[in-house]
């Protein structure tokens, strides 16, 4: 047995302590997706723990023969799908909110400048993620930073998995149409994928 | 411009081989979609968690007994509602009654009385008349008749033991 099954089972008991442990263990990746999801530190931060006060009530129904991480993130998926759907119709700046939260460039690396240009990148990339449908949104960020299968994303958001390819590949060529459109803007630069290491 | 198969190699899984890879290349250099697809996807798998602030754990704590908390007071609530409710509906059920008990609680607990002692009159006066009778009856009865009486006993619980067994074993057959 490992130790978040020992802790589920204990916590399925009445342990705090244990639950604490899964708290513990599981942050990042909750808080990493609501915090993709949502755009801002403060939503994703009252989600997460949102979406662990829910499976703290729900852990009593929770399934042992199913992972508990893709459980886990279906509750925090739905649960963002929800907050965006309430929202839909108001306008957020990510600019504001983001204060204390985005990854800062590391001034200390081998190359500063590197390090700046990868820092607007990966702000950029969490803009466009904010113009994608929320449920493509969740499929993109369940793909690429949880390493979830078409399959575990499929049984996450309750879809298809034909229709999770569709979505994937439709969410990345918008991506892509916006990345481009940006890049236009904002003059030529070297592609990565122009680097030797590519 | 055709971008079959190079969006299907960008986006594959699996590693390409040196000839799919220098055809991507050459692809990329002429095909600003693709190139932007690309760097999409190489940003996308690069891109790292973002952990939350520190002392996630120790707020979820506080979060978690604030919420118990609240549960606490709400089940309390909720029970003192229903006590309210269900006692007020009893009253208004028993309000008739009541009504009369605050007015006069004197004499309805007189009448309560009376109607007891009535009662109680009642029942012992039915059990004389009935050791009267059965001391006097067996006297006016013809002893044929205690015997047609007795015969007729019999037969029925003859009848009774009879249909008992055969019910029994049709029990057990099933």
């Amino acid at each position: 047995m490992t130790d978040v099954t020992a802790w589920i089972v204990q916590a399925q008991h009445g342990d705090d302590e244990a639950f604490t442990n899964l708290v513990e263990a599981f942050q990042t990746p909750v808080y990493n997706l609501c915090y993709r999801m949502l755009g801002e530190a403060g939503a994703a931060e009252d989600a997460a723990q949102e979406t662990f006060l829910k499976v703290y009530q729900n852990l009593g129904r929770y399934d042992r023969e199913r992972s508990f991480p893709t459980w886990l993130l279906s509750i925090a998926a739905h649960h963002c799908i929800d907050q965006l759907r309430r929202r839909r119709f108001s306008s957020i700046s990510i600019d504001e909110d983001e204060e204390g939260q985005t990854e800062l460039p590391d001034r200390s690396a081998p190359d500063p400048e590197t390090e700046i240009e990868r820092k607007q990148e990966k702000d950029r990339l969490h803009r466009l993620l904010q113009s994608l449908d929320p449920t493509d949104r969740a499929a993109v960020v369940m793909r690429y930073w949880n390493d979830c299968s078409e399959d575990e994303i499929a049984r996450t958001l309750h879809l298809t998995v034909p229709a999770v390819k569709s979505r994937l590949h439709r969410a990345r060529r918008a991506l892509a149409t916006l990345w481009q459109e940006q890049a236009a803007r904002s003059g030529p630069r070297r592609r990565p994928y122009e680097s030797p290491a590519f | 411009m055709n971008h079959r198969p190079f969006d299907d190699w960008l986006l594959a899984d699996q590693p390409l081989t040196a000839q799919q890879t220098r055809d991507l290349q050459a692809h990329l250099q002429n095909c600003p979609q693709c190139a932007a697809l690309a760097e999409v996807n190489l940003a996308l798998s690069s891109a790292r968690l973002v952990p939350p602030q520190a002392g996630f754990t120790d707020r979820f704590q506080v979060r978690l007994a604030a919420q118990k908390r609240s549960v606490r007071v709400r089940n309390f609530w909720g029970f003192l509602i229903l006590v309210v409710s269900v006692v007020s509906i009893l009253t208004w059920l028993a309000w008739p009654v009541l009504k009369i008990v605050l007015q006069s609680p004197v004499d309805l607990l007189a009448s309560w009385l009376s109607n007891l002692v009535a009662l109680w009159a009642s029942l012992q006066a039915m059990s004389h008349v009935s050791a009267v009778l059965l001391r006097v009856m067996p006297g006016f009865i013809p002893v044929s008749a205690w015997a047609v009486l007795l015969l007729a006993a019999g037969g029925c619980s003859l009848l009774w033991a009879f249909s008992l067994v055969k019910l029994t074993k049709n029990a057990q057959g099933v």
